[in-house]
């Protein structure tokens, strides 16, 4: 009698059990309920906001879930993430492009999307199939996209009636032609407003990415890619790179509708010192909180022989040394939510990645934003190539363009100006080559 | 050896043994660490990855951006060296005479020294400002025609020597300062006695025995102007930002190899010639300036 109390008890222990094990380790949400530590960082500091905004809706879900955010200037970003992930320091989630990350994701550095994650990201009509290119490495995905930066051309109403002009610049010649009209002098003939702000200097690979936006729409590209997969070359160091670099040349020397000593970018555009000026969405939430009552709008990249727009995914990615990456990824989720996207949109001004979503609401508010998520089959999308080396070559030919920009010489000067052209395509391959990356 | 000087060898080191293993650590290691990376091909992951040889250090030779990088630094490292040197021993003399408003002039140039290098350049980046600039207003008033302080190759880097100068002048002064207040009086009114007139009595007294904190002050100043980085890279950064090539120092090339492209190995390398350069300077200024001891 004793030995068969003692085997029902042990059987019930057993059928008691094996439910709750499911329901630990096989449950559809694995939702710990002691106090969960989150740590985020991000390159973008307008992004801190919109994090924070995120991280209490959150909350009133999951009040367990504490979470610390931290951004920085995209530079300084990148530093700390060269130091803390490959010692396994870094964040439980950080923000980053897909370029950006790649020397950590081809180290093995980064964990790739967890099943779940991965089904969410592939689902029909959710990211665009750039995207989905965009963000897999060696046939593997790698971070969850929230938001993008995309091109397009600010330009001011003000001073495009003045000078009589009725709408933005339609392709490259019409806008060196507008830029032309809407440059002002003094009386020393000293260009006291550029007719279109050029990105002219500055560390970093920003120049040549500027760089690449009226190169692309020219017919040329940073790299190639091989007839070899997987292998490339410069491809700028041809009609299109000389006739690129030829528009800045004639933009600072000949026609000179911008200068060096003068103000640019967003802080030009917003102080009225330029016209016109190429960036991402951001400077409307910007121009919101700065410039109130600039009167402005917004227009696509104008075309030349093709007509396209930059391209530049920022995802969410949980780190190696993240405690609990079922939290994380559920957070990164729930910040891809349609009504947070759409606060993002209103309140920060980054556009989302996700193209199964309604901005309607925002784009009534706020027009600017059209030119942004308007698409064309025509209007062709690139993008940063997914290599480690790709910043260091985008890094090298800024650093050649900047100096370029800065001799005089180069005006009317064809020769001149293959020649930059030529040394900074043979460095680009040769950092290819370093990098085993180099085909014909 | 008694008990009681055994004692006191165990004390002293028990209390100098952590010290030396910190520094050790911290310190001596790491140095022979990259001295040893130098001769590696390196990636993220594995800093030693391939052992090359010399092949990092031939590199070194070819590469333009390094070649520039030592240039530029060694440029700036000798202006900023001289200049801040030279008037700092200035604003010293002049101040050593205690005055009533002395100690309010000593506290204003070493202001500068107690802010943090990252707000100062952020503060000088809009001095430097080509349209709203405090320095280009200041030069309108003579008729001078707005001038990009930081765009301009030939200008920006003489516009980071200008704040670099500016940045440690008042700790090269305090220095000065304590050395020439040190100066026993009756040496100073012996030459006075003896005729000598203001100059005399700074060139034949005051400098004379400052020499050894000259000498000390001019290391320093060579040591950390060949270390520059901070203001590089601020007054750098941004679409109104310094070209790069025309104020890349050293270091900041070596920052770009190791934490941007990765390339520890060859960072490695610079490193151990920055380290080679500064050691063979002290040198030489040590030898030079202990002469006449």
């Amino acid at each position: 009698m004793k030995r068969t109390l003692k085997w029902m008890a042990i059987v019930t222990m057993v059928v008691l059990m094996v439910p709750a094990l499911l329901m630990a380790g096989g449950g559809k949400e694995a939702k710990p309920t002691g106090p969960v530590k989150l740590s985020l960082w991000g390159g973008f500091p307008e992004m801190e906001a919109f994090y924070k905004y995120a991280a209490e809706e959150y909350r009133k879900t999951h009040p367990n879930v504490e979470f610390t955010i931290l951004t920085h200037p995209l530079r300084e970003f990148e530093q700390k993430l060269s130091a803390t992930i490959p010692s396994n320091t870094a964040a439980d989630i950080i923000e980053i492009s897909m370029y950006a990350n790649q020397k950590f994701i081809e180290a093995g550095l980064i964990p790739e999307l967890p099943p779940k994650v991965k089904e969410y990201f592939l689902a029909p009509s959710r990211f665009s199939e750039f995207v989905k290119k965009n963000n897999t490495y060696k046939d593997k995905l790698y971070g969850l996209p929230i938001f993008q930066g995309r091109t397009a051309l600010f330009w001011n109403k003000k001073m495009f009636q003045e000078a009589g002009l009725s709408g933005p610049p339609k392709t490259l010649s019409e806008m060196a032609q507008y830029a032309k009209k809407l440059a002002k002098y003094d009386a020393n003939g000293n260009l006291t407003r550029s007719g279109h702000s050029l990105r002219l200097s500055g560390q970093g690979s920003g120049v040549a990415e500027k760089f690449w936006f009226i190169l692309y729409p020219m017919g040329g590209s940073i790299l190639e890619e091989s007839k070899e997969k997987g292998k490339y070359h410069a491809g700028y160091n041809s009609d299109a790179g000389r006739r690129a670099l030829k528009y800045y040349i004639d933009a600072l020397y000949v026609d000179k509708w911008d200068s060096h000593a003068i103000k640019h970018d967003a802080d030009a555009f917003e102080l009225e010192l330029t016209a016109m000026f190429f960036r991402e969405s951001w400077v409307i939430g910007d121009i919101a909180k700065k410039a109130p009552s600039l009167s402005y709008d917004t227009a696509p990249v104008p075309a030349d022989v093709r007509w396209g727009r930059i391209t530049n995914p920022v995802n969410l990615y949980v780190t190696r040394s993240c405690k609990n990456p079922d939290v994380a990824w559920d957070f990164a989720m729930f910040l891809n939510e349609e009504k947070n996207l759409v606060w993002l949109l209103d309140n920060v001004g980054w556009l989302p990645v996700r193209q199964d979503i309604n901005l309607d609401s925002v784009l009534a508010k706020k027009p600017q934003f059209k030119a942004f998520v308007m698409s064309d089959p025509k209007y062709e999308e690139f993008g940063y190539t997914v290599i480690a080396a790709f910043d260091e070559i985008m890094t090298k030919l800024a650093e050649r363009l900047v100096a370029a920009f800065l001799d005089k010489s180069l005006a009317n000067n064809p020769a001149g100006i293959a020649k930059v052209i030529q040394d900074a395509a043979n460095e680009t391959n040769e950092i290819l080559k370093k990098a085993k990356l180099y085909g014909e | 050896m008694n008990r009681m000087e055994l004692q006191k060898r165990i004390f002293a080191y028990s209390a100098v043994i952590p010290v030396v293993l910190i520094f050790a650590f911290l310190r001596v290691i790491p140095i022979f660490q990259n001295f040893l990376y130098s001769f590696f091909n390196s990636t993220v992951v594995d800093p030693m990855q391939e052992f090359i040889r010399l092949e990092n250090y031939q590199e070194l030779l070819k590469d333009n951006l390094f070649l520039l990088s030592l240039k530029n630094t060694t440029l700036f490292a000798l202006f900023v060296t001289v200049f801040s040197v030279g008037l700092a021993l200035l604003v010293a003399v002049l101040l050593a005479t205690r005055t009533k408003l002395g100690g309010l002039f000593e506290t204003l140039y070493f202001l500068p020294v107690i802010t943090p290098m990252v707000p100062v350049a952020v503060v000088w980046k809009w001095i430097y400002d080509p349209t709203y600039g405090l320095l280009n207003y200041f030069l309108s008033l003579f008729g001078i025609k707005p001038l990009g302080w930081l765009v301009y190759p030939d200008l920006a880097i003489w516009a980071i020597i200008i704040m670099s100068v500016w940045k440690v002048i008042g700790y090269n002064m305090i220095i000065f300062l304590v050395g020439i207040r040190d100066i026993p009086d009756s040496y100073l009114e012996a030459a006075t006695i003896d005729g000598g007139n203001k100059f005399q009595v700074f060139r034949f007294i005051i400098l004379p025995l400052l020499k050894p904190i000259l000498l000390f002050v001019t290391i320093i100043s060579t040591i950390n102007a060949y270390n520059v980085f901070t203001q590089v890279f601020i007054m750098t950064s941004g679409p109104q930002g310094a070209p790069g090539n025309a104020v890349r120092t050293l270091v900041f090339d070596i920052y770009e190899n190791a934490f941007r492209y990765f390339k520890t190995g060859y960072a490695a390398a610079e490193a151990v010639v920055l380290f080679l350069i500064v050691l063979l300077l002290t040198l030489i200024q040590l030898r030079t300036g202990g002469k006449e001891k």
